[in-house]
């Protein structure tokens, strides 16, 4: 298990509770889940992803990830339209272990209110959160 | 269990190491290392994987009567459990099972023959007191002595077709050691006092007590060491095991490898239910007509009255890497979406896939060139009607459904029953 000082906790994104990130942007957002959660699940082996053009709310399930323990829930961060799902997590579902802010991303929305966005964690909150 | 979970006397190299832990067994044990479940189940499969199992226990029943007592309560007839349906010899082990008067499980064991009245038996983690228990209640008065040793000796699993390879490069006499052991055979003691200590040495002196056993369906060893010598030998294995592939390997990929080698865990997949109809009757003492026993002991009865209506647990393979949960939450369905059963392990083994309608391992010959499998899920259902291999069935969980098929047996080309010849040298 990672100490928390070695967490790979970048600037760039915003953390929920339950440990997926949103990277901002113009166009579309990016989720993924940070590297605190693919070090307490594990190997993943297999993640499962919404269709595109998929309306879900701040909370909803968006799909699930599982590990060698068991199949974790993913939720919405922020609510949105689903513009597009990381389709190589299908081949290489271990890329959300190696790089899960890079390559591991799952899938990208359009935000319906940029005031959620808001409300997430910066880094030092989300550090604090974990413990740190 | 207790409220706060033992550690075994590895506890701080699995730390040092950044092991993910976990709770099992009223230990706090390794559940996999920074190399991850996957990495450690293939280096298994294909070279070698450590394990720390001190976490299990081991009871002792020595003494005059230390045979009829395991007659009377262990599933396996040790009077037939030889070469050539003979007794147990000296120096060999076998698994079963200790049963109540209901059949229902007790724990599963291997026990181990070092005289015609001196035994050690190999329980699960926390086990210890209740077998020992149990056997002193069934005792007579004047019987064997029964002693739980869990706490005077430390077990590392070796295991893997490399296995023997590196532990001769720590043995003092490795060929005298490995010398005649087969498959469930074993050598030597732990403890320095013994007569047998002399046996299997490592070449700093150590004495071991070396099984051809294990938990992975693969080739290797379970070395019973005295606790303080057994960071000592993890240290020194890691070392002579690195150009062979060895790691670490947790608790995560010992599951898995042993579903997939379609090895029951106590107290999930044999439990408190009747010990009939399941794919390990060779721990029980079956007649040639298959449906009587060739001794009495404790449980059988049960078994005999109540094998018609009991349950049938069957190993299951799935399409994918994909699982559902176990436990009384789920369903098993047949082919009509009849709910017949409950899952009772779904792991996924990550060295095997299905080609052209076969399932085939990392480690098969045969396998396509660059054979990279995702892995398949597989365990164990129970359920109310026996059923034949190739029967399609749904598990579900309330998240999810996968589509799975009984099978016969799950991960193909294991390793642990080739001889040693083939193995060393």
């Amino acid at each position: 298990m990672k100490e928390i000082d070695a967490l790979n906790l970048p600037e760039d994104v915003r953390y929920a509770e339950d440990h997926e990130w949103l990277r901002p942007s113009e166009d579309a957002a990016r989720i993924g889940i940070s590297d605190y959660a693919q070090d307490q699940l594990g190997d993943i082996v297999y993640v499962e992803l919404p269709a595109v053009g998929r309306r879900l709310t701040k909370g909803e399930e968006f799909g699930t990830v599982e590990s060698v323990k068991a199949v974790s829930s993913l939720y919405m961060p922020v609510g949105g339209e689903v513009t597009a799902v990381n389709e190589q997590l299908a081949e290489a579902p271990e890329l959300v272990n190696t790089d899960p802010y890079g390559q591991g991303w799952m899938i990208e929305v359009k935000v319906t209110d940029v005031a959620e966005v808001a409300a997430l964690m910066d880094r030092a909150a989300y550090l604090k959160a974990l413990g740190g | 269990m207790n409220s706060d979970p033992r550690t075994t006397v590895l506890y701080p190299r699995h730390r040092d190491a950044g092991a993910n832990m976990g709770d099992f067994g009223g230990y706090r044990m390794p559940l996999w290392y920074p190399a991850g479940m996957r990495r450690e189940h293939r280096a298994v499969i294909m070279g070698a994987g450590l394990f720390d199992t001190s976490h299990m226990a081991v009871v002792t029943v020595v003494g005059l009567g230390a045979h009829a007592l395991l007659q009377r309560t262990f599933s396996k007839d040790l009077d037939r459990a030889g070469a050539g349906g003979g007794p147990l010899a000296d120096g060999r082990c076998a698994y079963g099972a200790f049963l109540n008067p209901r059949g229902h499980v007790i724990d599963d064991a291997i026990v181990c023959r070092r005289g015609p009245e001196d035994f050690f038996v190999v329980v699960n983690a926390g086990m210890g007191p209740t077998v020992a228990g149990h056997l002193v209640a069934v005792a007579d008065a004047a019987g064997p002595l029964v002693s739980d040793f869990s706490d005077q000796v430390a077990k590392l699993d070796l295991q893997g077709p490399a296995s023997a390879r590196i532990l001769g490069r720590l043995l003092e006499a490795p060929e005298r050691a490995f010398q005649g052991l087969g498959y469930f055979a074993f050598k030597g003691h732990f403890d320095p006092r013994h007569p047998d200590a002399e046996v299997v040495l490592l070449d700093d002196g150590t004495p071991l007590l070396l099984s051809r056993t294990g938990y992975t369906g693969e080739f290797g060893f379970e070395l019973f060491v005295a606790p303080d010598r057994a960071p000592g030998l993890w240290d020194r294995l890691l070392t002579a095991g690195a150009e062979y592939g060895l790691i670490p390997c947790g608790l995560a990929a010992r599951d898995s490898l042993r579903a997939g080698a379609v090895l029951p865990l106590s107290h999930q997949d044999i439990g408190d239910w009747l010990f009939i109809h399941h794919p390990w009757f060779f721990a029980l003492p079956l007649a040639a007509d298959g449906r009587t026993f060739t001794k009495d002991f404790i449980g059988a009865a049960a078994l005999l009255e109540g094998a018609a209506g009991a349950p049938h647990t069957l190993a299951f393979v799935g399409r994918d890497p994909r699982k559902v949960g176990t436990g009384p939450d789920t369903r098993v369905l047949d082919e009509r979406g009849r709910s017949i059963g409950v899952v009772l392990t779904c792991a996924t083994d990550t060295a095997i896939g299905w080609v052209e309608g076969r399932i085939v391992s990392l480690a098969s010959p045969g396998r396509p060139e660059g054979f990279d499998p995702k892995g398949l899920s597989c365990g164990f259902v129970r359920v109310r009607k026996p059923l034949p291999a190739g029967t399609p069935l749904v598990l579900e969980d309330g998240r999810r459904r996968i589509e799975v098929v009984v099978t016969a047996d799950i991960r193909p080309d294991r390793t642990a029953r080739r001889p040693m010849t083939q193995m060393w040298g």
